[in-house]
Order: structure tokens, then sequence, then C-alpha cells
């Protein structure tokens, strides 16, 4: 709890006495204004990827070619990322709030989760999309 | 409030521009799926439109003097907003006639 107490300090320096008491309560108090941008922000920049994750699967299945052979191909690759999409959606919300609550109580902010997931979810998306691939240029011959 | 005094007092400036223009980034990012899928799939496209300058003017909410706290219901809005386009696109997906794709 040695950053609540230092938060409380902080609050302290630029309030009048009686606001320092809000740190106390479970809600904490209001954080820096920039910092509350920023985690805005972020959120904001977690949503456009949200957000090109829907459209990028979209777009597989219906702009592309069908694969030769292998015609749920567009689907195995679009449906994922799409789901993937709304996914990020969720998770950058829940993690803005629970940013918000840890600015507010003056506790460090958690490691987000997203990157990880993305990144595993992406590979697993591109290792299918190349297997695919593979498979339809075996069963055109 | 006394908080809220001291929030004007550490002077955000120019993150609050910032945040306007990531809002301004978000929009036009909704804007540019809406116009993508109008032509084909006006129902889906209209909407999605609408909510690119709703979000637009959200963004121009967070400019406002007096501004910095957090807004719980603007953001909700954006993630309601990626699942309903996805829950769309879904549906376009796995409902939809056989897309022929574009050919070369």
């Amino acid at each position: 709890m040695q950053a609540a107490g230092a938060g409380e300090e902080r609050r302290t320096d630029t309030s009048h006495g009686d606001s320092a008491h809000p740190a106390d309560s479970a809600d904490g108090v209001e954080p820096d204004a920039r910092f509350t941008f920023a985690n805005e922000r972020t959120f904001l920049a977690w949503s456009r990827t949200a957000l090109a994750l829907v459209a990028a699967g979209l777009a597989i299945v219906q702009l592309l070619p069908p694969f030769p052979g292998v015609p749920w191909g567009r689907h195995i690759i679009g449906t994922p990322l799409i789901l993937l999409g709304s996914a990020v959606a969720v998770i950058s919300y829940l993690e803005w709030n629970s940013n918000q609550r840890a600015l507010r109580r003056s506790e460090p902010v958690s490691r987000s989760q997203l990157p990880r997931i993305l990144a595993v979810t992406i590979a697993i998306i591109g290792l299918v999309a190349a297997a695919l691939a593979l498979l339809s240029g075996v069963t055109r011959h | 409030m006394k908080p809220a005094d001291d929030i004007e007092d550490t002077d955000p400036g120019l993150a609050r521009e910032r945040t306007e223009l990531a809002w301004d980034r978000t929009a036009i990012s909704f804007a540019a799926l809406g116009g993508a899928i109008l032509k084909s799939r006006p129902y889906a496209g209209i909407p999605i439109l609408v909510l690119s300058s709703l979000i637009w003017e959200l963004g121009r909410l967070a400019r406002a003097p007096g501004t910095g706290r957090s807004r719980p219901w603007h953001l909700l809005l954006i993630t309601v907003a990626i699942t309903g386009v996805s829950i769309a696109a879904l549906a376009i997906t796995l409902l939809g006639p056989e897309p022929a794709g574009l050919r070369p």
C-alpha cells in the first residue's frame, strides 16, 4: 500500500486538506486528467485494432476468391478474425476500467493481456491460412 | 468540488487535443468500414456511418473545458458498436449467400 500512500501525498499537495480523505475510500480519488485521457486513448487505439480485425475478417470472406477444392476455406480464416475483433473490443474496455480504478486508487496499473492474446491468435490463424493455401494447391491437381 | 478544481489546475494541455484526435481516428475507421460496405450491404453500411458521426461528436466532447473525468458510457458505446458490427459481420459471413469473391 506504499503506492496509495504516495498518491495521497500527491493529492494533498494540490488540494485543500478535506479532499485528501476520499483517497481512503474504496473508490479512490479522481486521477490527474492527463492519465484519464491517456487511458482513454489506449482504449481507442485497441478499439481501432478491433474494428480493423473485424473488417479484415469480413473482407477475407467477401472479397477473396474461393480456395480451389476447399469451399469453406475463407470462412475458416475470416470467422476467427471477426471473433478476435469482438474479443479485443470487450477486453480493452475491461482493461480500461481496471486501469481507471487503479489510477483512482493510486495503485500500479496491471500489465495488459491484449498483446499476448493478439499475437497468439493471429499466429494460429496465420498457420491455418498457410495450411489451407497448401491444401488448396494439392487438391487443385 | 475540490478534486475538479485540482484537475483544472493541473492543465491537461495537449492531452485533451490528442484524445480528441484519437476519437476522430476512431470515427474515421468506422466511416471507412461503413463506406466500404455501403454499396453491397446498405442496411449495414448506413448505421455504421451514423455511428461514425456520433463517435466524432463524442470526440468534440473530449475537447470541452472542464472535462477530464472518466466517461465510461462514451467508451462503452464504442465497445457495443464494435461488438454489433462483428455480430453483423458474422451474420453476413455465415448466413449470407456464398460470395464469389473479387476475380483478378
